[in-house]
C-alpha cells in the first residue's frame, strides 16, 4: 500500500512500512471508535423539549470507566508498538550486518559528496571514485556508509530505502542498506540546513553487478592523477 | 450552522484553485525580485560576505555574471568535490527558472553600484606583485578593470581573500578544469605560473591598489 506511493526497495523498507501500518491501524481503530462514541453521545443527548441539562462531574466509577479503560488500552498498545519498533530499530540502526562494501557520504551546504571504494573495493586507496550528488551502488550487496558533515546538521534520506540518518559535524556515523532492485532514485536532505536545504537533492543509482563493474572501471582515476585523500580544507572565506 | 459549513466549503474550493497555475500565468520575475534569493549571502548591495565566502559581485559586467551563472547551473563551475564554496553557490544558481531569468538577475547585479572591498589578507607585497601583474594585464586590463574581448572579469575592488582562493582553485584544478570550461582553461595556466601562495598574495596585493 505505502509502496504504491514510494517504492520499497531495501531489505528493511518492508519492516518499516509494517511498523507504520501497525501504528496506523491501532491509532485508526481508536480514532474511529472515539469519534463514534463522541458523535453518538452528542446525538443521543441532543436538547429535547422538557428535559433539563445536567452537570456530570464524572467521579462515579461507572463514569470514570470511560476514561480509565481507554487509558489502560492506550498504554498496552503503546508497549506493543514500542516492542515492535525497537526490534526494527535494532535491525536497521544498531545491528550492522557484515558489509560487502563501504561508501563515504559527505554532506555540506548544499551538496552530497560520495566516495566509492572503486575497483579494489577499499576506501582510501588511489582508485577511489569521488562524485557529487550521485551515489552508485550495486543491487543485493550490503553497504555500510560512513556519514559525515563538513558544516552543519544534515540528514541523509533515501525514501525508497526508508532510510534516514542525521549527519553531525565532527562525527562519523555508520549505517547500512541493501538494495533489492536496480534503478535511479532520490536522495534528499531531511534536516533544515540553511537556505539551500530544499535544493540539495542527489540521486542513488542502483546497478546490476555487470553495470557496476563497468561504472567502476570507467570512472576509477588512473593511479597517477588520483586525487589526494586528505580531507579538503576551506579555501574561501576569511583566512 | 449551515452558513458556517457553506462558507468553509467555499473556502476549500477556492483554496484548491490556488494550486493550479494556467500556462499563460507563467512570467519571468524581474531582476530585483530574483535578487532577493541572492541578497542573504551577497548582500542587498552585492558587496559580498566574507563569513560565508560570498564574493563582491556589485557592478560586475552582466556578461560575466551570466556566464558564471550558466557555468554553475550546468555543472562546469562549482562541481568539484573539493570546491566547498562553489558547491554552495551551485544550487543558488539553479533557482532561476530559465535563461530569461538568468539574464534578468545578471543585469540587476551589474546595475548595482560597484564598491571596493576592504583588504584583509596579510603579508602581500604589492611592489613585488606589480611585476607578476604584467602577465595578467593582457586579459584583465592595466587597472584590473576587466575586458569584454578576453572574457576576463574585473578584479579591481574584489575581496583579496576571494582572489587568492580562486587562484588556488584554478591552480589546483578545482575551477576551470572542466572540459567545457573554455574561459576557465585560459585562466588555469596563468594561476599555475604563480609559484606559491606568497606569489598569489603579492599579485593580489597589487590588484588591491587599483581603484574601482
Ligand atoms: C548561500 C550563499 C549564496 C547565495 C544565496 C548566492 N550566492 Fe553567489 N556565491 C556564493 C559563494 C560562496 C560564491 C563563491 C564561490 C566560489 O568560491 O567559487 C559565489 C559566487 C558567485 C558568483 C561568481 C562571482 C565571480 O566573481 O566569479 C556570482 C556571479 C554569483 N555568486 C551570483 C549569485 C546570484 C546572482 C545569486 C542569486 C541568484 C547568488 N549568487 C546567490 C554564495 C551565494
Ligand atoms: C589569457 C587571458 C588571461 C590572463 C593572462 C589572466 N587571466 Fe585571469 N581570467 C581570465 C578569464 C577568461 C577569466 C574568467 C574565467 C571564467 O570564466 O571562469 C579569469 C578569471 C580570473 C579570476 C577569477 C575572478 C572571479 O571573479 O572569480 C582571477 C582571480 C584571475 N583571473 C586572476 C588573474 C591573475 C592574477 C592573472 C595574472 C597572473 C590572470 N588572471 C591572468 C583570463 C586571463
Ligand atoms: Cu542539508
Amino acid at each position: 500500500m505505502i509502496d504504491q506511493y514510494v517504492e520499497s526497495i531495501s531489505t528493511f523498507s518492508g519492516d518499516i512500512d509494517n511498523v507504520i501500518w501497525v501504528v496506523f491501524l491501532i491509532v485508526g481503530f481508536w480514532f474511529v471508535l472515539a469519534e463514534l462514541v463522541f458523535f453518538g453521545l452528542i446525538f443521543k443527548f441532543l436538547a429535547k423539549p422538557g428535559v433539563k441539562a445536567k452537570y456530570v462531574s464524572g467521579e462515579r466509577p461507572e463514569e470514570k470507566r470511560w476514561v480509565t479503560l481507554p487509558h489502560y488500552a492506550t498504554l498496552a498498545f503503546d508497549v506493543a508498538i514500542i516492542v515492535l519498533a525497537i526490534k526494527v530499530w535494532h535491525d536497521v540502526k544498531i545491528d550492522l550486518p557484515k558489509a560487502d562494501s563501504t561508501v563515504r557520504v559527505i554532506s555540506q551546504q548544499w551538496a552530497w559528496t560520495f566516495v566509492h571504494p572503486g575497483p579494489d573495493n577499499q576506501l582510501d586507496t588511489p582508485d577511489d571514485i569521488t562524485t557529487v550528488d550521485e551515489l552508485h551502488v550495486e543491487k543485493d550487496k550490503t553497504y555500510h556508509f560512513e556519514l559525515t558533515s563538513r558544516d552543519v546538521l544534515h540528514s541523509f534520506s533515501v525514501p525508497v530505502f526508508r532510510l534516514k540518518q542525521d549527519a553531525i559535524p565532527g562525527r562519523i556515523i555508520k549505517g547500512w542498506f541493501k538494495a533489492t532492485q536496480t534503478g535511479q532514485y532520490d536522495i534528499q536532505c531531511t534536516e533544515i540546513c540553511g537556505i539551500g536545504h530544499g535544493i540539495m537533492p542527489a540521486r542513488i543509482i542502483i546497478e546490476s553487478p555487470a553495470q557496476h563493474r563497468t561504472w567502476n572501471q570507467s570512472n576509477a582515476p588512473k593511479v597517477a592523477d588520483a586525487a589526494p585523500t586528505t580531507p579538503p580544507t576551506q579555501l574561501g572565506g576569511m583566512p | 450552522m449551515h452558513r458556517l459549513m457553506s462558507v468553509s466549503l467555499a473556502f476549500a474550493i477556492v483554496a484548491s484553485f490556488g494550486c493550479i497555475r494556467p500556462e499563460g500565468a507563467k512570467k519571468t520575475l524581474a531582476g530585483s525580485e530574483l535578487y532577493a534569493a541572492c541578497a542573504s549571502c551577497h548582500g542587498e548591495a552585492g558587496a559580498g560576505n566574507a563569513s560565508i565566502a560570498a564574493p563582491n559581485i556589485a557592478g560586475l559586467p552582466a556578461w560575466y555574471v551570466e556566464a558564471q551563472l550558466v557555468k554553475y547551473r550546468s555543472g562546469i563551475r562549482g562541481y568539484h568535490p573539493e570546491d566547498i564554496e562553489g558547491l554552495r553557490m551551485r544550487p543558488m544558481s539553479r533557482q532561476m527558472m530559465d535563461e530569461a531569468e538568468v539574464k534578468a538577475v545578471a543585469a540587476y547585479v551589474s546595475s548595482l553600484k560597484a564598491v571596493k572591498a576592504a583588504p584583509s589578507v596579510q603579508g602581500g607585497d604589492a611592489t613585488a606583485g606589480a611585476g607578476q601583474y604584467a602577465t595578467c594585464q593582457a586579459c584583465h586590463g592595466d587597472k584590473g578593470q576587466g575586458m569584454d574581448a578576453t572574457k576576463a572579469p574585473p578584479l579591481a575592488g574584489q575581496y583579496d581573500w576571494y582572489l587568492v582562493s580562486q587562484l588556488k582553485k584554478f591552480k589546483g584544478g578545482v575551477r576551470g578544469a572542466h572540459p567545457l570550461d573554455t574561459t576557465g582553461a585560459q585562466m588555469r595556466p596563468m594561476a599555475s605560473m604563480l609559484a606559491d601562495e606568497q606569489a598569489m598574495k603579492n599579485v593580489v596585493a597589487h590588484i588591491g591598489t587599483f581603484s574601482r
